[in-house]
């Protein structure tokens, strides 16, 4: 017998129109921290909701400690000692931990010998003691509502813990976190293995697999590439093989050439709800040509510039000037029409309507006017060539063409769909908040080079970032703001990462 | 005094039941607005089997309550499975398979009462006569004043409802049936995530809805109007609805709502008789919980908090 404790052989699953994997084979040890990488739609998820008993293989066998078995289900999966923990996490918010953690497999007491009821109390005991052994640093008696995201992802490792799960998988747990919560959530994981638990690792980021993996399997579009060993492979290597391609860190890009004003924000003051100024006297201008950078670390302002430059939000004090014109109190859409694209932070909510298909969300912005309408009646036709021409232009991959219901797209598609309809708008002005916020290495690289692109065309860029890398690799000027003020304004030649640092901390004034 | 508690709470008590009933449904996830087509064709089943075995073995009607009352669960929890069905397994909208439902009760039972009274009692009428069931005081505390009331003359359904709703609470709140009900009407997925069956409990809550309006319905016919026909039930259905939003779908609460109801009835009625109004003029005192219920929505709207999951259709590929 082998000394694999899950083995996956010839794994093939179909779904309409794609082939999520092809006949994949994969052994993962006892005690070990298998990583599965891969873009987003490379069959990470699918092969491991195999192993969870979510889908059953179109062809293929799978063993468990050597013995073949068939996953029918979620529950079947749990027999087996398979735990899945999901990046969309099954919490009833009213309940507490415990209470959470025990739905389906309610530990019983009678009272009186004869009216059954759920020991809570005995449980509450046990979870206490399970959440000490991993150092999980839970309450069980507390609601999930009052929980922060992190907190309830263990709770969500709790739950299969408490079902005695020997293999734990992680379907993208860093995601949602933040970098203190990530660095927590990985010596948790590193310390269930050491517990002797097996863990599977879905996951797109690299830094991740090379912290805590040991070995690693690559899916690139629904096949295996390779197995690796952590160790022995850089993270260059790792990425080339997840893209299929050689992927560059740093975009190639040429000197700034900035030409006229194009954006002129002037003493700009914003409130939030509550009254309180979130944004204060803020003044900077963009030319065509240029990529202006907002850094700053999250809910200083930066999203409050952006949202008051496109006209969601109300300016309080100061003047917002697009080509000399000034725009303070102009409508979203007389805002479009003279010239902003907006590429919004929450791409699901601001962004695309998703239950519509693809190309009704191409032409979200233009549906009104000729030749997508023509007296108030809207053609069917235009929408879907101009969706097809902006398919092949900008690359954007789905299930079914312009009928693909945007919700079923990966978020790399997703926001690529919603560069492309901000890009045909040809406005002077482009916002990006977040762009990449979400999506794999692959597309990020991709949207970079969409962004350079469009300054060399003579486009004026302001992007907000959380993400400093992105920041020093695309910009030209970078304002770094913190507490709702602009501390430093300068081009990003003349700074190096760590002053930004300092100055996003506020630890520096100019 | 007396009477209007006595009153108030004979009224009170089925209302409470038919809401129990609505709590579980929505608890676990289901719209219910059928609660009065359940609690109508439940007591015609119930006062159409008393009116029967009545005059085929030619038993005193009075004596047929129990009888008539087991009938009219079995009649609510049967006519439910239409509302569960629907909304279970076809997906349908729960408002409007609720609503048909209603209707269709009002409009079955009509037709069949009719139907029945000519054929085994040749006579045309839309009422099957029932009698008032029995009632009993406890000595004793009877007479101490005002709380003395609520042992005088007392149903002996009102026993059985509270019975039964103290039941009602130890299963939705202490055992693992309750738990999961009322997680499957907060997030589905994670009952689901479980490996628990959602649609089996939610088919199970939508059916002890049935069951306990039926109750209640044929309780309402054996005491209060003395009769069954189709219009003894109108407005109670919507009105344990209104109590089980105001108790914010919790038992005790709810029960409070009830109570507030059946003394504005018994008030509003006691008002009336004692002012020696004309007829035409009480039926104006009989609006008295429904404008309770509108001034209470004011008040009540804001903090109150329905189940998450109330009335999604569960799907589970959706996230």
């Amino acid at each position: 017998m082998s000394d694999y404790i899950v083995e996956m052989k010839h794994i093939t699953k179909r779904f309409p129109g794609i082939v999520a994997n092809d006949d994949v084979s994969i052994g993962i040890k006892k005690g070990e921290i298998f990583a599965l990488l891969g873009e987003n739609g490379a069959g990470k998820s699918t092969l491991m909701s195999i192993l969870g008993g979510m889908y059953e293989p179109d062809e293929g066998e799978i063993y468990i400690r050597g013995e073949k078995v068939q996953i029918s289900s979620p529950n079947h999966a749990a027999k087996l000692n398979i735990g899945m923990v999901h990046q969309h996490f099954k919490l009833v918010s009213d309940y507490t931990i415990t209470e959470n953690i025990i739905l389906g497999v309610e530990p019983m007491k009678k009272f009186a010998g004869l009216f059954p009821y759920v020991d809570i109390r005995n449980a509450n005991r046990k979870i206490e003691e399970l959440s000490k052994n991993f150092g999980l640093e839970v309450d069980p008696t507390k609601k999930i509502a009052d929980l922060t995201v992190s907190m309830q992802q263990r709770v969500e490792i709790l739950k299969v813990l408490y079902r005695e799960a020997e293999i734990l998988i992680f379907d993208e747990p860093t995601a949602v976190l933040t970098p203190q919560e990530i660095e927590f959530l990985l010596g948790i994981i590193e310390g269930l293995r050491n517990g002797g638990k097996t863990i599977i690792l879905i996951t797109h980021k690299l830094e991740e697999i090379k912290k805590v993996a040991d070995r690693c399997a690559v899916l690139n579009k629904g096949n295996l590439v390779d197995v690796l060993d952590v160790k022995e492979t850089s993270t260059k290597q790792m990425a080339q093989l997840m893209v299929g391609r050689e992927v560059n860190f740093e975009s190639a890009k040429a000197p700034a050439v900035m030409k006229e004003e194009v954006l002129k924000v002037d003493h700009l003051t914003v409130k939030n709800e509550d009254g309180f100024e979130v944004v204060k006297d803020v003044s900077f201008t963009i030319h065509s040509g240029e990529i202006f950078a907002i850094a700053g670390v999250a809910d200083n302002g930066q999203v409050e510039i952006a949202d008051a430059i496109a006209g969601l939000t109300k300016v309080s004090g100061g003047k917002v000037l697009l080509q000399g014109k000034d725009i303070t109190n102009e409508s979203i859409r007389n805002r479009t029409e003279m010239g902003i694209s907006y590429i919004p932070e929450d791409r699901q909510s601001f962004g695309l309507v998703l239950d519509f298909d693809l190309s009704t969300n191409l032409a979200l912005k233009q549906y009104y006017r000729e030749p997508f309408a023509s007296k108030g009646i809207l053609s069917k036709e235009e929408f879907e060539q101009f969706g097809s021409k902006l398919i092949d232009k900008y690359d954007i991959r789905s299930g079914q063409g312009i009928k693909t219901q945007v919700r079923s797209m990966s978020g790399g598609n997703q926001q690529k769909a919603i560069i492309a309809r901000e890009i045909e708008l040809q406005s002077p002005l482009m916002i990006f908040v977040q762009p990449t916020r979400g999506v794999d290495i692959g597309a990020i690289e991709n949207i970079h080079k969409m962004m350079i692109q469009q300054r060399d065309q003579g486009k004026a860029i302001l992007l907000v970032s959380l993400e400093l890398d992105e920041i020093m690799n695309v910009a030209d000027t970078i304002g770094v703001i913190y507490n709702g003020q602009l501390q430093k304004i300068a081009s990003s030649e003349s700074l190096t990462t760590n002053e930004v640092g300092e100055y996003m901390m506020g630890a520096k004034h100019e | 005094m007396d009477t209007i508690i006595i009153d108030g709470l004979s009224f009170a008590l089925p209302l409470f039941i038919i809401a129990i009933g609505g709590i579980y449904s929505e608890k676990s996830g289901i719209t219910n607005l059928a609660l009065e087509g359940f609690q109508g064709f439940g007591a015609f089943i119930g006062a159409m089997s008393a009116v029967l075995i009545a005059n085929a073995f030619g038993t005193d009607i009075q004596n047929l309550f129990y009888v008539a009352l087991l009938f009219a669960m079995i009649g609510g929890m049967g006519f439910s499975i239409i509302h569960a069905v629907l909304s279970i397994k076809f997906k349908a909208d729960q408002v409007i398979s609720g609503v048909v439902i209603n209707i269709l009760a009002l409009a079955l039972t009509t037709f069949l009462t009719t139907q029945i009274n000519a054929l085994v009692f040749g006579a045309a009428s839309d009422k099957f006569r029932l009698g008032v069931s029995e009632r009993f005081t406890i000595e004793g505390v009877a007479n101490i004043p005002v709380i003395g009331a609520v042992f005088t003359n007392v149903y002996p359904f009102e026993v059985i409802i509270i019975v039964i709703a103290f039941f009602a609470w130890y299963l939705l709140y202490k055992t693992k049936f309750g738990m999961r009900l009322r997680a499957s009407g907060e997030n589905p997925h994670s009952v689901d995530a479980a490996g628990v069956n959602v649609s089996k409990i939610r088919f199970s809550a939508v059916l002890i809805s049935g069951l306990l309006s039926g109750l209640g319905g044929m309780c309402f016919a054996y005491s209060i109007s003395a009769n069954f026909s189709s219009n003894i039930y109108m407005g109670y259905g919507f009105l344990a609805i209104a109590a089980l939003i105001f108790g914010n779908w919790r038992i005790l609460p709810t029960l409070a709502a009830c109570l507030l109801f059946g003394f504005a009835k018994s008030g509003g009625a006691f008002i009336a008789q004692s002012m020696a109004l004309p007829s035409s003029f009480t039926d104006l005192f009989m609006i008295l919980p429904y404008v309770l219920t509108l001034l209470l929505l004011i008040f009540f709207s804001k903090s109150n908090r329905a189940p998450r999951a109330l009335g999604e259709i569960y799907d589970k590929g959706k996230r």
